[in-house]
Order: structure tokens, then C-alpha cells, then sequence
């Protein structure tokens, strides 16, 4: 079992808050792991930060070996992050298909000399791209919707599209920021689905959840955060029974 | 070859020309910090002051003071309406950047149209002669103008500092630049925030430009290049620092104008827009001043200038 | 007629800004007001090869294309560091600066203007070669930047306006990007400008002021951005309606100010009243094979 995402002594202040204080975490191939905790505990600031979206104070980021620091936001992903957000953040103008066709981990499409000489490599790409993208969706139950607009489909299901995007790229780390908020139903059994079949392939996964049970049914090992700092690792059986914990949690 | 005479009386004049710079830059920081706007319509305020003095004047043979007072009464109508019809009629919709910036923009240049069209393309001051007597100090010329010049700036600026520091309006004026949602929750209004600011800026831009139609002259297009070294200084100065903006516009000023020594007159107006470059790309953030602790609401939070550029999430 | 011909290639050179300039601002997302500075820089750099080094006109024109291409990545590599809207201002900065130098440098001729362009084509095949090589390049650049906009580049441009963020977090570089559409845009605006000057013959740092940028802003926000039809109605209309106007005979003092009037009036009022332009934009950007409604996608 090798660790795929290192994170030592990550350290950071906005102003007088304390968003991340020491937080040394790793990430293993094939392990879900909970990142658990109240609002405000610094969940989100601690991916921004592993991402490259905020500049931490001190500390460091490494992934299968490589140090990130220097990294930007983009050039860490190409690395083998990938993450969804809170807030989803779909391309709006684009069909479902598209949104995942543009997160392909190489994308020639991207260069105006790929797209004006290299008419077949490009071609080449885009139908494997294609296929990989109606599998994906496929996978999350949503090969009907491909060329629909985003703006169409209901919340749920635009998650879902989040997370298949977030798979486009061949990742080795995958950061998901609470995917099931405000996901039910099918959605949710197909969320859980696609999760645990990434881990099984090899990724490190780590979830930011306020959903209990999808955190105990799916997740390998807890981590607790409070204020900035991690309070308990274990699994999450027991960091859910541990009645400090709870109080932390709930006393916010 | 540099008497320290001549260097004395270019630092001299430099200081006190300064003044309208000061003027139009803390008008452009105001609005910047508090609306969070880049007011580019800032030139068309000024071209309205200006040629509003000039009328009064030159055309209706007003006393100084009376054109002044018209100057004011009419810019402030101005600024009024921009806030009011202008910028809220664009907030309701929610609008981009870029349209916020056409429309800014399109005002200025529309003004300059009608100016253009009234006025004529010629140079036009607002008294018929620039010519101010002047009394030698220590071989230093210094002019009528110049004294005058430099009270109204201190004078101005230390009024802003009481208002923004003691009163009521200006304390949730710094509140609203700070966190408009936050005021908003703990019951300021942010409209007649907003709208104060625009006021302010508008006696800024109006004290400035009465000083800028004295001492030198005026075409329509000139206010857009003025303008412009207000946006060089408020950028410099570090965006949201007032402060820092009327410093930076004094140390531009000094510098354009001792550039005579070593560059000849046809490129001081460029030297402007290589400081603009130079602030861009060495000084995104600006030159920072040490930040001031304030209290809002139970939290103790630092008051730094505000990157223009969205912010990443970091609640969780 | 050659009053005519005069029109025609100046609509052309116009459809040809407002084209090159809705990329910059319409499909890359980009807030500028430098684009006629170069449409100067590519009108002086031809002009200057041309007649003062003796470098023939095709090459002096290609070379006006490069010398704007090259400068506006000069322009934006250091602003897009920082942020979208400091490209914006440095623009400004860019456009009013470069003008200033030029009238004040002997060699461009200063505020009087640089004269006696050599002509091109004009002398051998009469002035209709010139016409229709300004249409051809008009044509050209209409379908390129309609080829660019509706191909995987278009995606991702689309994407990247949509929202910067999330296409940081597919691992695409914005940045970049941004800077590739800037100078081909640039350097398209640099190309009409050697064309203007081999034509006209004459050119002068007036013929590119802030009144250009005005112009062309209203022909993209007017006709309508990030579409093909837009700028080409924009630039039309607003062609039209100078040309429209000269046939009162006003005296010239008051007809600049009256177009100026007339561009800004123009571009307030539809941004009040129609803020889409003239011309529509889809909401949805889809690959060309989805427009043509095949099933070529579906087949895996």
C-alpha cells in the first residue's frame, strides 16, 4: 500500500484565524479516507491548500514523491490531483459531455497549432476522449443526459457530472469536497459507486463529508478536524462513538 | 549644471502642482475602496466641473466664487446621478466587469464628445490668464497659486481623514470597503454608503480640477490622462489604501516634474504611462503601509488591501 | 469609383478589427482598449520597412503582423500575470504611451504624420487588386476566427470564461491561453493596419486614437459578441452611419465630435436597452458535429 499524497506540517493564518495549524496527513493508493469535522475546522482550506488554490505559510505538499510547493493550482493537477467543489462549479456554456471532454489529462485542443495542423491527432484524441467520457458517465447513470445543458439537469445530477469530470483526468489523488450535500436517491447510490470503484483501481481518495453514514459505509479511516488542526485519526467507528468528538461537533 | 537653486524650485513647483494629482487620485481611491469599482467615469465628472467653472467665468462673467460654487453644485449633481441612474441600475442587473468598464468608459468619452462639440477642440483655462504673480523666497519662486494649491489638498485630506475616522457615515463608509455584506447584516445602508462616496470623490474631483483649470489648460480629452495617473497612484499606492494613493500621486508628481533635468519636455507625458507600466508589473499589490487593527463586530480582523482578482473559497 | 473602392476597404479593415477584436474580448474574456494601437504599430512597422529600408511591401506588411503580434504579448505576458483587469488598464496605459512615442520619434514623422507610402499592387493591376485582396483577407479571417471559436479551442475558451477556477482544477492553464488570443488578435488588427497604410498612403498618430477604440468596442458590443454575424453588422452599421452623415456637410469640427457622439450614444444605449447586441449569441457552445445535429458521437 503506497502513499500516494504527502502533506507535512501545513500551516496557515488568514489575518488572525488559524485555518490550518501543523496538519501532517497521508494519502494511501486504494484508501478512502474521511476528512470529518464542524464547519469552520479548516476541511476546505486544507484541500485549497494540498491544491495550490491558497499559499500556505509553511509546510509541504508532496505527491508519489515529488514536492508540489513550487506548483501552480493547474500544473498540480496535471501532476495527478484532481478535486471537486463545494459549490460544483460547472462549465455552464458547455453540454455535460463537453464539461468532461475539456478534463482529459492531456487536451490538444488546448493549443491553437494542434487545432489548425494536427487535424489527426486531434481526431485521434477526441474519440478516445468520447469513449472514455460516455463510459464515465455511463458509470454514474447519466449516458442519457451527455449532450443535455448543465443548467437542465437537477442538483444531484450535476454533481454527479462534477465528480465525472474530476475522473477525466487519470488521477492518482482524488480530493471531493462533501459530494453528497444535497444528493439523494439514485445519485447517491451511484456517488458511492463510483467512489469506491476509483479507490478499488488504485487512487488515494479523501472526502470532506457531513453525511455520516456515507463517511461509515464507504470510508477506510477517519480524520478529524477542529479549528485549523486535526484532533483524531482511527477508523471511523470509532471517532463517530468518541463523545468528545461529538461534542466538538456538535457543540458548533 | 544642477543648481541646487533650480533643483529647489522644481521640488517646489512640483509639490505644489502635485495638489490637483492628490486630489484626483484620493477621488479615484475613494470610490475604488468603498464600491469596489474602478469609476472610469471619473474623467467625465471632471470634464463637467471643469468646463462648468469655465462657463460660469468666461461666459457668464461670474465672480470666482460664484463659479465655484456653481463647479461644485454641478459636479456634485453629477456624481449624483451616476450613482444613482449609472452604477445602481448596473449593480441591480449584476453585471460583469467588462460591462461595468464599457459603460464607465463610454460616459467619459460620450462627455468628452459633448465637450468637444460645445467647446471646440482648442485649450481653454477657466480664468482667462494662468499667470499667477509670484514672490521670491530665498531666490525660490513661489506663486499665488501655489500656496492656496497646497492647503486646499492638506485641508481636504485632513477633513476626509476626521470624516472617515470620527463620524458615523465615515465609520460605516470604511466598514461597507471592508465587508459589504457584514455592514449590510449589521443594518448599514449600503446605497446611501455608496452614494456618500460618490459625493465625496465628487468634491475631490471638483476642488481639483479648479485648481488644474488655474494653472494650466484644459481640452476635452485632457481629464482621460489625468485620469490615468490617478489609477497609476491609487494602483501604486496598493488598492484600498487612500492614504497610500495621495502619497504615491505627490512622489509621481515630483518625479514627472524633476524628469526635466534629464529628459527633454516632449516626453514627460509619456513618463506617465511608463510609471504605469512599472506599477503593473512590479507592483500589483501596491506599495503597503503598515496595516491598521480594527475592531468589527467581536472579531479583530486586519485591514490589507483587496486583490482585484477573485478570491479563492476558503470557508469549511 | 474610387471614392467607392476607398469605402469598401475601409468597411473591410473595420470588419476585420471588429472580428479580430471580438475574439480578444467576445471568446478570450479579455478587457482591452489597445487594439488600435495595433493596428498602428502593424500600419507604421510596413510602412517604415517599406519606404525607408527598401524591404518590399508583401514582406513589410508580414513583418507590421509580427511587430504586433510580438508587442502585445510584451503587453500582456506582465499584466495577465497579475489579473484580467490589470491587462485592462495596462492596455490603456499601452495605447495612449505608444501613441505618444510615435509622435514624438523623427523617423515615424512625428504628429505631422508619415507620408508617401509605397503603394501596392495599385500601380499594376489598379486599384480593384486592392479591393479584392482586402476582401479576401476579410473572408479569411472571418472563417478563422469562426473555425477557432467553434473548434475544441472554442470548448475550452468557452470553458475557461465560464469559470476560471474550475478549468484550473481540469488542469488547463489559463493563462496562456489568454495570451495566445490577445496576440492573434493583435497581430490580425497589425496586418489591417499594413493594409490601411499601403493603400492610403498616408498615416498619423490621430487616425488611431482612443476614438478607434471607442468605435470598435461599439461595433463588438452593438453587433453583438462571440458571434460570427456580430462584428461584421457592427462594422457595417457603424460605417454606414458616418458615411451617412458626411452627406449633411457638416464642417469637420463638429462631425468628429458627432460620430463620437453618435459611437458612444449608440453603445450606452444598447447596453441599457440590449445588452446581447444586434446579433445573438447561442447559450450553449456545442461541437460542430452536435450543431449538424449527426450521431457521429453516439458511435463508440
Amino acid at each position: 500500500m503506497s502513499s500516494i499524497l504527502t502533506v507535512n506540517g501545513l500551516q496557515k493564518s488568514f489575518g488572525g484565524i488559524v485555518v490550518a495549524r501543523d496538519i501532517d496527513l497521508t494519502l494511501h493508493s486504494g484508501r478512502i479516507v474521511g476528512l470529518i469535522g464542524p464547519n469552520g475546522a479548516g476541511k476546505t482550506s486544507l484541500f485549497n491548500l494540498i491544491t495550490g488554490v491558497v499559499k500556505p505559510d509553511a509546510g509541504t505538499v508532496a505527491l508519489a514523491g515529488e514536492t508540489l510547493n513550487k506548483l501552480k493550482f493547474h500544473q498540480r493537477i496535471r501532476r495527478g490531483l484532481s478535486r471537486t467543489w463545494q459549490n460544483i462549479r460547472l462549465f455552464s456554456s458547455l453540454p455535460v459531455i463537453d464539461n468532461l471532454l475539456v478534463a482529459t489529462h492531456d487536451y490538444p485542443g488546448e493549443r491553437l497549432v494542434n487545432v489548425l495542423f494536427r487535424r489527426a491527432h486531434l481526431a485521434r484524441h477526441n474519440r478516445a476522449a468520447r469513449d472514455k467520457a460516455m463510459d464515465v458517465l455511463g458509470k454514474v447513470g447519466l449516458a442519457g443526459v451527455a449532450h443535455d445543458r448543465v443548467a437542465d439537469l437537477p442538483y444531484g445530477q450535476q454533481k454527479l457530472v462534477g465528480v465525472a469530470r474530476a475522473l477525466m483526468g487519470d488521477a492518482k489523488c482524488l480530493l471531493l469536497d462533501e459530494p453528497m450535500a444535497g444528493v439523494e436517491g439514485q445519485s447517491y447510490a451511484a456517488m458511492q459507486r463510483v467512489v469506491r470503484e476509483v479507490a478499488e483501481h488504485g487512487v488515494a481518495v479523501c472526502v470532506v463529508e457531513h453525511n455520516v453514514a456515507f463517511i461509515r459505509d464507504l470510508c477506510d479511516e477517519g480524520v478529524f478536524m477542529f479549528s485549523g488542526a486535526i484532533m483524531a485519526r482511527g477508523s471511523v467507528a470509532e471517532l463517530i462513538r468518541d463523545p468528545q468528538l461529538t461534542e466538538l461537533y456538535f457543540g458548533h | 549644471m544642477l543648481d541646487a537653486t533650480i533643483i529647489l524650485q522644481i521640488l517646489w513647483t512640483s509639490l505644489a502642482t502635485s495638489s490637483y494629482y492628490v486630489l484626483f487620485a484620493v477621488a479615484f481611491a475613494l470610490v475604488l475602496k468603498v464600491t469596489r469599482l474602478f469609476n472610469f467615469a471619473q474623467a467625465a465628472i471632471m470634464t463637467i466641473a471643469f468646463y462648468t467653472a469655465f462657463v460660469a467665468v468666461q461666459w457668464l462673467a461670474w465672480p470666482a466664487w460664484a463659479a465655484f460654487a456653481a463647479m461644485m453644485a454641478v459636479t456634485l449633481a453629477a456624481s449624483y446621478l451616476l450613482e444613482r441612474i449609472g452604477f445602481e441600475a448596473l449593480r441591480k442587473r449584476g453585471v460583469s466587469v467588462m460591462f461595468v468598464f464599457v459603460f464607465t468608459f463610454m460616459v467619459s468619452e460620450f462627455v468628452a464628445y459633448v465637450a468637444m462639440l460645445i467647446f471646440g477642440t482648442w485649450p481653454q483655462t477657466i480664468f482667462p490668464t494662468i499667470f499667477w504673480p509670484a514672490t521670491l523666497i530665498g531666490n525660490i519662486a513661489i506663486s499665488a497659486w501655489d500656496l492656496p494649491a497646497i492647503a486646499t489638498t492638506i485641508g481636504s485630506l485632513a477633513a476626509l481623514f476626521v470624516f472617515m475616522r470620527f463620524t458615523r457615515v465615515g465609520q460605516f463608509m470604511v466598514g461597507v470597503a471592508d465587508n459589504p455584506d457584514l455592514a449590510e447584516l449589521y443594518g448599514i445602508n449600503k446605497r446611501q454608503i455608496f452614494l456618500a462616496a460618490m459625493l465625496i470623490a465628487g468634491v475631490f474631483v471638483a476642488l481639483g480640477m479648479f485648481l488644474y483649470g488655474t494653472r494650466a489648460q484644459v481640452l476635452p480629452q485632457t481629464a482621460l490622462s489625468l485620469m490615468l495617473f490617478a489609477i497609476a497612484a491609487t494602483i501604486m499606492g496598493g488598492i484600498g489604501n487612500i492614504a497610500g494613493a495621495a502619497i504615491t500621486a505627490v512622489v509621481l508628481g515630483i518625479i514627472q516634474n524633476v524628469s526635466i533635468l534629464v529628459i527633454s519636455s516632449e516626453w514627460q507625458g509619456f513618463l506617465l504611462y511608463v510609471f504605469l507600466f512599472l506599477a503593473i508589473v512590479f507592483f500589483p499589490s501596491g506599495l503597503r503601509l503598515p496595516r491598521r487593527k480594527v475592531r468589527f463586530g467581536t472579531a479583530t480582523r486586519e485591514i490589507a488591501p483587496e486583490p482585484v482578482a477573485p478570491a479563492a473559497e476558503s470557508k469549511a | 469609383m474610387e471614392y467607392l473602392y476607398g469605402v469598401i476597404i475601409i468597411v473591410g479593415l473595420y470588419v476585420i478589427l471588429a472580428t479580430s477584436f471580438n475574439l480578444i474580448i467576445g471568446y478570450g474574456g479579455l478587457i482591452s482598449i489597445a487594439h488600435p494601437v495595433f493596428f498602428a504599430l502593424g500600419a507604421y512597422a510596413s510602412a517604415v520597412l517599406s519606404r525607408d529600408f527598401g524591404v518590399p511591401v508583401p514582406f513589410a506588411m508580414l513583418a507590421g503582423m509580427v511587430v504586433a503580434f510580438v508587442s502585445s504579448i510584451a503587453l500582456a505576458l506582465p499584466s495577465l500575470r497579475v489579473s484580467g483587469d490589470y491587462l485592462l488598464i495596462a492596455s490603456i496605459g499601452f495605447q495612449l504611451g505608444v501613441l505618444e512615442v510615435i509622435k514624438n520619434l523623427r523617423f515615424t514623422g512625428g504628429p505631422g504624420g508619415f507620408t508617401n507610402i509605397p503603394p501596392f499592387l495599385i500601380r499594376d493591376l489598379g486599384r480593384e487588386s486592392y479591393v479584392l485582396l482586402v476582401v479576401v483577407v476579410m473572408i479569411a479571417v472571418i472563417l478563422l476566427v469562426r473555425w477557432i471559436a467553434r473548434s475544441d479551442y472554442g470548448r475550452a475558451m468557452s470553458a475557461m470564461q465560464d469559470d476560471e477556477l474550475a478549468y484550473a482544477s481540469v488542469g488547463r492553464d489559463a493563462m496562456w491561453m489568454k495570451i495566445v488570443i490577445f496576440a492573434l488578435g493583435s497581430g490580425i488588427a497589425g496586418l489591417a493596419g499594413a493594409l490601411y497604410a499601403h493603400y492610403f498612403r498616408f498615416i498619423a498618430p490621430e487616425q488611431f486614437e482612443i476614438l478607434q477604440s471607442a468605435a470598435i468596442l461599439t461595433m463588438v458590443v452593438v453587433g453583438g459578441m462571440r458571434t460570427t454575424w456580430g462584428p461584421i453588422v457592427g462594422a457595417l452599421l457603424l460605417e454606414a452611419v458616418p458615411q451617412a452623415i458626411t452627406f449633411l456637410h457638416l464642417p469637420p469640427s463638429v462631425l468628429g465630435p458627432i460620430q463620437g457622439l453618435l459611437f458612444t450614444g449608440l453603445v450606452l444605449v444598447f447596453m441599457f436597452f440590449r445588452p446581447q447586441g444586434l446579433v445573438p449569441a447561442v447559450d450553449v457552445w456545442r461541437a460542430p458535429q452536435a450543431r449538424a445535429g449527426k450521431a457521429e458521437e453516439f458511435r463508440s
